[in-house]
């Protein structure tokens, strides 16, 4: 049974890539060798998913109004340069694939002065329903949402540094 | 620098999940894992006689270029983890590792991280060959973690159209 989610929807952004969520480095994410350390810029790309889902309508409301969550499943992440406290961060956010459950986005994260890719991100969102804590099936209206973002995501072209597998030999 | 621990993998590091590191979905945010993992690192790095003096002294520092993180199963404020450490591979400024996290009590798989890691020099932040000690004993600890097999999880590629749990290389 699909979720029907009561609460009002955001307007939808369909522009591809999703060129949205802006955020700054806090003071309390620098380490000891004095840049973001590697697991805040994870935090800070939860939030850029967090934004893509809020655009799906699927933010707060949805799982404070108990309706489902989201979880992710993987990640993965290319540290590119580095990030100072206080540095000003733009996310773009490109939809790769998508089905009943999941999404499989790709972030970019730039410094949002001097332009500079600072990270990506390639990760695997699912929906969760809210009582089981099991994956479901988007809910109809999310569904919907994610359907008119595909259409124009699919168009652009893929990105180089999404579907890397690590490993020392292939630099 | 301590004697460095010839258990294969290296099993030492342990941790508790701080109510800081849970988020509205009433388990550790993704973000956390990372943190955890991180301090796992920290572990590893102390063994090969790189980690908190190395920077403070001014000698060098260590960077992530590369993280995979697969997230198995949720985990709650005051879960005791218990984090192992597999060397994969190395070259001559380079690590490659992995690392698995365990609820330390009962026992199950909360998640991977695999990651790349460079050596850094102090002054110029830019990659550099590892100290000599540093080679010494990631050579000796490499030799042993060589004969561990490679986790499933190790060099997996992002995708959606395969069903979601433990997949073929």
């Amino acid at each position: 049974m699909l979720v029907t989610l009561s609460y009002e929807m955001p307007e939808l952004v369909t522009r591809a890539p999703l060129d949205i969520h802006r955020s700054t480095v806090l003071p309390e994410w620098v380490d000891w060798n004095g840049h973001m350390n590697v697991a805040f810029y994870v935090a800070a790309f939860d939030q850029a998913s967090g934004a893509f889902m809020r655009n799906m309508g699927l933010g707060r409301n949805y799982v404070d109004n108990k309706l489902g969550m989201t979880f992710v499943l993987e990640t993965h992440v290319t540290y590119d340069r580095e990030m100072k406290g206080g540095a000003p961060m733009r996310f773009t956010t490109q939809l790769l694939d998508r089905d009943a459950k999941r999404v499989h986005l790709f972030h970019e994260m730039h410094h949002a002065e001097q332009g500079y890719l600072a990270a990506t991100n390639e990760t695997i969102v699912m929906n969760i329903d809210y009582a089981s804590r099991r994956s479901a099936p988007w809910p109809m209206q999310a569904a919907e949402r994610l359907e008119a973002v595909w259409d124009t995501h699919k168009r652009l072209p893929r990105p180089a540094k999404a579907g890397r597998v690590m490993g020392l030999a292939r630099k | 620098m301590i004697e460095p621990d010839l258990g294969a993998p290296l099993d030492v590091h342990r941790a508790t999940v701080l109510p800081e590191w849970i988020d509205w979905n009433g388990h550790m945010n993704v973000g956390f894992y990372v943190v955890a993992f991180d301090k796992a690192t920290d572990t590893l790095c102390h063994q090969l006689g790189v980690s908190w003096e190395y920077t403070r002294d001014k000698i060098g520092m260590t960077f992530v270029l590369e993280a995979h993180v697969t997230y198995d199963r949720e985990v709650k404020e005051g879960d005791p983890l218990r984090i192992t450490t597999q060397i994969l591979d190395y070259d001559a400024k380079r690590v490659h590792y992995i690392h698995m996290m365990y609820h330390a009590d009962e026992g199950f798989l909360a998640a991977t991280n695999e990651l790349m890691l460079m050596n850094i020099d102090y002054e110029t932040r830019r990659s550099a060959p590892w100290p000599d000690w540093a080679m010494a004993r990631l050579e000796k600890l490499a030799a042993l973690h060589a004969r561990l097999p490679r986790p499933p999880q190790a060099g997996r590629l992002i995708g959606i159209k395969k069903t979601h749990g433990p997949r073929p290389r």
